[in-house]
């Protein structure tokens, strides 16, 4: 063998070695079982990123069309799951506004909104502004159409205003 | 008639007259008388001697430039390996800073020392191939030597500064002392070997081992229960130490095999005892 090609072995082995180890700190397997799980999720994630670098990114479809039917029978857990599964990289503005409505729907309440659930719902919206400000939705379901309209719901929500002590409040509708 | 000489008088004879002393060197049955080869069995014997330096070169090249690092390399691997002690599941620990500082005063003692030498591992004369070759068996090096102080070091507490603070001392001293390769490395050997004792026997055996509620620990192991509050040891699987043993002795290994200069396997046999 010619010292050329046991130099460029040497490095092509040495170079995988130490990607093995070092992607092996990075996710910490608790046991050789896990690796290759590990292994599959870092693949999916690497062809991800790669999608979304060259351009080529799509949301998971079936996924999303899951979370779709988990929001309109209002099992929003579950849909804010499907929706974050579909669109892992958090650039589809459609599955984010979607997320972020299914915030709003879950912590409505005739009395009293659901404070905690609202606040994640403004994040979620500001996320959805700072993507896409002119978005609006085409599903003809949801009442508010554009990220804005459902931010301000969400502002309102979190508002003590001598108006929530109205009783006439809870005849109200979920938007 | 003829008289028949005894055997004693022959050898007497033999040896008294007819033998001679000969003094010269010994000759393969096929060399000439004058000590010359024929050109053709000449021819053989260097070819044969060509193969033979060839096939070592080979060898030598395929251990600096596969082996060596995947030795480094195992090291680095295994050097931040530790065993939970309640499921024994791996964890993974990343070195400190402190560790590549020392990692890096390390090398440089090395430089010093003779057990490397920059020119003999870097330069214009060589190929690009061969100083990035070169480069990657010294970063495998590093990456070793970072990972061995990870493995040697204590992981928090008291004990961590305490062990810090004497792997500081030693190699500081040792960067403005005249050391021999050979020295150093025998250096090197004993103070990982009194860490490792230290660390993984002394420390090991102060540790409590894991129990299911604090109160019984106390109750059961007092004392060790007390040094694992106080020196904030962590609680590792007794198969920690066994990695981390075989960690130390790949490292040193790869240390003993590794040539100061890359060009000595190229035109000399010399042992690695000999050129250090």
């Amino acid at each position: 063998m010619k010292e050329k090609h046991i130099q460029t072995l040497g490095i092509a082995l040495a170079a995988v070695y130490a990607i093995f180890i070092a992607w092996l700190y990075w996710v910490e397997p608790k046991s050789l079982e896990e690796v290759p799980s590990k292994a599959q999720t870092t693949i999916e994630n690497v062809t991800t990123k790669t999608q979304v670098a060259i351009g080529t990114y799509e949301i998971d479809r079936a996924k999303f069309n899951e979370g779709l039917a988990a929001f309109r029978q209002d099992s929003f857990i579950v849909a804010r799951d499907s929706f974050q599964k579909a669109d892992v990289e958090k650039r589809d503005t459609r599955t984010q506004f979607y997320i972020a409505y299914s915030f709003y729907r879950q912590g409505f309440g005739r009395v009293s909104n659901d404070d905690a659930l609202f606040k994640q719902g403004l994040e979620q919206t500001n996320r959805v502004i700072a993507a896409d400000k002119n978005f609006k939705s085409d599903d003809a379901d949801l009442q508010l159409k554009t990220p804005v309209e459902l931010k301000n719901e969400f502002e309102e929500g979190l508002k003590v205003t001598a108006s929530d002590f109205n009783p006439l409040k809870v005849l109200r509708e979920r938007k | 008639m003829s008289q028949v000489p005894s055997p004693k008088s022959q050898f007497q004879e033999l040896s008294d007259e007819n033998l001679c002393i000969v003094d010269g060197e010994l000759l393969y049955d096929s060399e000439l008388a004058d000590g010359t080869l024929t050109q053709s069995e000449n021819q053989k014997l260097k070819t044969k001697d060509q193969k033979h330096d060839g096939q070592r070169t080979t060898d030598n090249k395929q251990l600096q430039y596969i082996f060596l690092p995947l030795i480094f390399l195992t090291v680095a691997l295994l050097g931040g390996l530790r065993l939970n002690a309640e499921d024994n599941a791996f964890l993974f620990l990343k070195p400190a800073l402190v560790c590549l500082i020392y990692a890096t005063l390390l090398l440089v003692l090395f430089f010093r020392a003779g057990l490397l030498k920059l020119d003999g591992w870097f330069s214009e004369k060589f190929s690009t191939l061969k100083n990035v070759a070169n480069g990657v068996v010294l970063l495998a090096l590093f990456f070793a030597s970072t990972q061995i102080f990870n493995s040697l070091l204590p992981e928090r507490g008291l004990p961590f500064w305490v062990f810090a603070f004497c792997f500081f001392w030693t190699l500081w001293n040792n960067l403005f002392v005249e050391f021999q390769g050979k020295r150093l490395l025998q250096s090197l050997g004993s103070v990982f070997a009194l860490a490792f004792v230290s660390k993984y026997l002394l420390l090991a055996y102060l540790t409590a081992p894991a129990s299911a509620s604090w109160w019984r620990g106390l109750l059961e192991n007092p004392t060790q229960e007390a040094f694992t509050w106080l020196l904030d040891l962590p609680r590792f699987s007794t198969g920690t130490g066994y990695i981390q043993f075989f960690a130390v002795i790949f490292y040193l290994l790869g240390l003993f095999l590794l040539p100061p200069s890359t060009e000595q396997w190229n035109v000399s046999e010399r042992s690695f005892e000999d050129s250090i």
